[in-house]
């Protein structure tokens, strides 16, 4: 459907290049404007001496130390999400999939759970380590169950998501304590991270971008059906696992700094198609960009929502993606991929 | 059991004869599963014992076993097994395995209008089961009125009700936050779903609803399962496809909000049910029956491992249903891998 | 074996129905015929109970109290929040007394409550998690008592108040007494440091989120047993909330120095063991927390046992605010 379009293919690129640009400085402004909101008022002269010539004041602090860093793991956790939520959906041909239903976030919540029971996880970088084993085993299992066809993938990660999540509660109700510390698990936060170490994550976030980039050509050909991919000389098992790990990566990475944030890797995929139209490339590119955009202002609404303290930003975003969903579907339609 | 089974599935002219014999192990789990329900408790009773509690005699443990044991017996299979023809109804409208109640919504409005009712109100028994209701009904007509538009397309019922349950949960998860720890931990407890201390009172209204649903679902299932086969084919054979769709959708509703009102969001039955009863009956489509037994037996047994698993203390029956109907549905999925 | 046992429950069971019956219609007052019961109020209304029980089940908050108290238990709910800062006695009294129910309401299991044949019943939960209690399947084993937290400074009467409903007021009154005496008289050996401090307390007590704080004020859990040595926690929440809300806030790590800014001296709460809670480190690692006056001062306190909320275990949180508070009398 989408191989016949040659024709007007180069003018709609270039449509697609000024849309891409536009949505960049976008970014930029939401990224500037996310360090001059917060729930301690700083007035953009403030700001602005925090960021150029610091003092080393509390003013300073809030936006270097705090805030900056906070801004940092939005945008990587937003493209992460969203590219992740463009992968599924491209590779399981399921307009619903999303890392989420994969059983992802919800692996990586169960081993921090279970990490938290065993007493291993004091150290920040503990949680890290427990996150992305988490839902490299959840991804794996899943993708053994459910990988001969695109349907029973997510049925399998439905299952798997619900198992963990059975076995979480249960644990919960039998250990308080575990049960309140998991209560911040199940609901995605980008507040208070800036002490945890986030290189890691963050270079993993970064290499599994470009490696999503490098592969879309490749994923376009197998979107196609298998029998193109085959003649277009694709390597169609190769390219799929190549994307699940890549997948695996990003919605770990994502999970372990900031927890499960369900709907961005949903929501980002259908807007950027909107503007990319079936093309994988495309799609990969403005989700980088969208899925940032989306979780920065999200985060912004998450602090000053309330006058005493912050809701976390999975709330948000499902706040803001959930009646956007809703619009796309009913303007759209959920056409499968 | 289900080894016999699949082992004559491949011959296609056996198929009827497999759904009987599926039909009749099912009752027998069932009835079996219901027998252990009235023996177990606190204090082990022989089956004899039961036996001469129901028949009426007056005898000392017939107090527990008939108001105690009996009705918490009853509504595990009852509920389960409306949950099971809610979980049918769903699917096969959607024709998507993720459209169960549960994934769309319904059990996560219901969850709000309980946890409102909680933290809002004083939050007594009648104002739970009236707050549920409420909120499963009002979720329900929400996805229902923003998916139809120039007809009902199951897929986009699904993606609807994804994006409902998404900001619901939201919801959920922010009031559960904002919630003092003592009143959280209540709700933590209510979001899984528990038969405890379910008695005669709490179920005279549920099961009179269950019992009307259920007939009027009986009386449209032959155009049921023609609609299964497509809507092209229902069309032309002359069956009012939008109003039965309706319908059906009131049922399910109807099913799964009187459930949750009593017993609470127990999960994944609903969703698994189906699926499970499905490939044992090996009948096509989502048939009704199989499901409403797989569903029985699946929180009857669910509920029996509940109380039993770390007895003294009552599990809720929400925790082991989730554990047991997905290990379930994946151990399927890799036989299905394994035989094609 | 197990037969006469059965009967056993459902014999205490048709008695119990019977005898609840006979009140009933009969209207029975306090104090007269048959002397063996009176009118208690409690939060689900004004219930007959025995003047002196002789099995008592506790669940929630009133199993501590009734340990303490030394009532009549035949069986409890499990209360591992407690556990810490129990005596040995009272532990090993715990650790043996028959679990009929888990750590929440749901988790109640009647048939071991009614196994367990108790003439009363106290449930120590708050009043709307009495939602998830099928009240009226207890009241037809024993008269149900309920008495739940409100106020986080409230356990002193509402564990007398358990105490009283179950007969055990004399062990209760003489812990209370000497609870009391011990804090006089730490009041008076701080009498000349305490009450002239602007303090504030840093909490960990419930929904501390990433990236928050928990401020306690006079009355809440870190605070209220530090208030009877004569301690002042000045300021008060920005929104009132009900409950322990009126007395602590959770505010984003970003209002730390503009919230602790006019403190003199801090006092933060670790877990029994000493160690810090999650929540706490984080804001004590944080480069706002460093830049307080009174983290510069050196003036920053860490108390233990904090989440005491009975009179026994009171006495071991005061014995702990009184270690921690040492370095301020020290010239």
């Amino acid at each position: 459907m989408t191989a016949v379009q040659a024709a007007p293919a180069r003018s709609r690129s270039g449509a697609r290049g000024v849309w891409l640009l536009l949505a960049l400085a976008v970014l930029a402004a939401v990224a500037v404007l996310s360090l001059a909101v917060g729930a301690h008022t700083i007035a953009p002269a403030g700001v602005l001496r925090a960021v150029f010539e610091p003092t080393g004041s509390s003013d300073d602090l809030v936006v270097r130390d705090i805030r900056a860093p906070r801004a940092l793991l939005a945008a990587a956790a937003g493209a992460a999400l969203g590219v992740a939520g463009v992968l599924v959906q491209v590779l399981s041909r399921n307009p619903l999939a999303e890392p989420g239903i994969l059983g992802v976030s919800t692996g990586a919540g169960f081993a921090i759970t279970i990490g938290s029971a065993l007493g291993a996880t004091t150290a920040a970088t503990g949680q890290l380590v427990l996150a992305v084993v988490g839902s490299v085993l959840a991804m794996a299992l899943v993708y053994a169950v459910g990988h001969r066809s695109p349907l029973r993938l997510v049925l399998a990660g439905v299952a798997l998501s619900s198992v963990l999540s059975g076995v979480s509660l249960g644990l919960r109700l039998l250990l308080p304590e575990v049960f309140d510390e998991y209560r911040f698990w199940v609901v995605g936060s980008l507040a208070g991270r800036e002490q945890a170490p986030t290189l890691l994550p963050l270079l993993a976030i970064a290499a599994a971008l470009l490696g999503a980039l490098l592969l879309s050509r490749q994923l376009n050909a197998v979107a196609l059906g298998e029998a193109v991919a085959h003649t277009l000389g694709v390597n169609v098992a190769g390219v799929r696992a190549g994307a699940l790990v890549l997948i695996t990566v990003l919605a770990g990475a994502a999970t372990a700094v900031a927890g499960p944030i369900l709907f961005v890797g949903l929501i980002v995929p259908h807007l950027a198609r909107r503007v990319a139209g079936g093309s994988v490339p495309w799609l990969v590119a403005f989700a980088a960009v969208l899925g940032p955009v989306l979780l920065l202002v999200s985060d912004m609404g998450a602090r000053v929502l309330l006058p005493v303290g912050e809701v976390p930003v999975a709330i948000v975003t499902a706040f803001l993606g959930g009646p956007v969903l809703i619009w796309a579907v009913r303007r759209y339609g959920a056409a499968p991929l | 059991m289900s080894a016999v089974v699949l082992r004559r599935g491949p011959v296609s002219f056996r198929v009827e004869r497999r759904t009987l014999v599926f039909t009749a192990a099912a009752v027998l789990v069932i009835l079996g599963l219901g027998l252990l329900g009235l023996c177990y408790g606190a204090v082990w009773a022989s089956p004899a014992k039961v036996f001469a509690a129901l028949s009426g005699s007056s005898g000392g443990s017939s107090v527990v076993i008939r108001d105690w044991r009996l009705p918490r017996v009853l509504s595990g299979v009852v509920f389960g097994a409306a949950l099971g023809v809610a979980g049918a109804i769903f699917q096969g409208i959607t024709r998507n395995p993720l459209g169960s109640p549960d994934v769309i919504g319904l059990d996560s409005g219901a969850y709000t209008g309980a946890l409102i009712a909680l933290t809002v109100a004083s939050g007594t028994s009648a104002q739970l089961t009236t707050g549920s209701v409420l909120g499963g009904v009002a979720t329900a007509t929400a996805v229902y009125l923003l998916s139809r538009k120039g007809g009902l397309s199951g897929l986009r019922l699904v993606v609807i009700g994804i994006a409902v349950n998404a900001m619901l949960t939201a919801v959920n998860s922010w009031i559960v936050l904002r919630a003092e720890l003592e009143v959280a931990i209540a709700a933590g407890s209510w979001s899984a779903g528990s038969l405890n201390g379910v008695g005669w009172d709490d179920l005279a209204i549920p099961f009179a609803v269950l019992a009307v649903l259920l007939v009027l679902l009986a009386l449209r299932s032959q155009a049921t399962h023609q609609s299964g086969l497509g809507g092209e084919v229902a069309v032309t054979t002359g069956v009012g496809l939008e109003r039965l769709r309706l319908h059906l959708v009131l049922i399910g509703v109807g099913c799964t909000a009187t459930v949750t009102a009593v017993a609470g969001p127990i999960a994944f039955v609903a969703l698994a049910a189906p699926q499970i009863g499905r490939r044992l009956a090996g009948a096509p489509g989502v048939p009704l029956l199989p499901a409403a037994l797989t569903g029985a037996a699946l929180l009857q047994g669910g509920d029996l491992l509940a109380q039993a698993l770390l007895a003294p203390v009552a599990l809720p029956v929400g925790v082991v249903s989730t554990a047991i109907g997905g290990c379930y549905l994946i151990w399927l999925l890799t036989k299905e891998v394994r035989r094609t | 074996m197990p037969i006469p046992r059965i009967t056993g429950i459902a014999s205490a069971l048709v008695l119990t129905i019977g005898l609840a019956a006979g009140c009933g219609s009969g209207d029975a007052e306090p104090g007269a015929g048959a002397g063996d019961t009176r009118v208690f109020a409690a939060d689900n209304g004004q219930i007959t109970i025995p003047v002196a029980p002789k099995r008592v089940v506790a669940t929630g908050y009133a199993v501590p109290a009734l340990l303490e108290a030394d009532a009549p238990l035949v069986g409890i709910s499990s209360w591992q929040r407690g556990l810490p800062m129990m005596t040995a006695e009272d532990r090993a009294k715990y650790d043996e007394l028959n679990k009929v129910a888990g750590e929440s309401a749901a988790e109640t299991n009647y048939e071991a409550i009614a196994q367990a044949e108790p003439d009363l019943i106290v449930i120590g939960v708050p009043k709307p998690v009495l939602a998830d209690i099928d009240l009226k399947r207890l009241e037809a084993v024993a008269p149900v008592v309920a008495i739940g937290p409100s106020l986080p400074s409230a356990w002193r009467d509402l564990s007398r108040k358990q105490a009283d409903a179950a007969g055990a007021l004399a062990t209760f009154d003489a812990n209370r007494d000497a609870y009391q005496a011990k804090t006089k008289e730490l009041a008076t050996k701080y009498a000349s440091v305490l009450p002239g401090l602007k303090l504030a307390h840093l909490g960990a007590y419930g929904e501390v989120a990433n990236g928050n704080f928990q401020r306690e004020f006079n009355g809440s859990w870190g605070t209220n047993i530090a208030q009877d040595l004569g301690a002042n926690y000045y300021g008060q929440v920005k929104v009132k909330g009900g409950g322990s809300k009126d007395v602590s806030e959770y505010p984003s790590i970003e209002e730390l120095p503009a919230a602790f800014a006019e403190a003199d001296a801090i006092t933060y709460s670790v877990a029994a063991d000493g160690s810090v809670p999650k929540p706490v480190q984080y804001v004590l690692d944080s480069p706002l927390w460093k830049e307080l006056p009174a983290v510069k001062a050196g003036k920053v306190f860490a108390l233990r046992y904090t989440e005491a909320a009975t009179y026994r275990s009171a006495m071991t949180t005061a014995d702990a605010i009184d270690r921690a508070f040492a370095p301020l009398l020290a010239p």
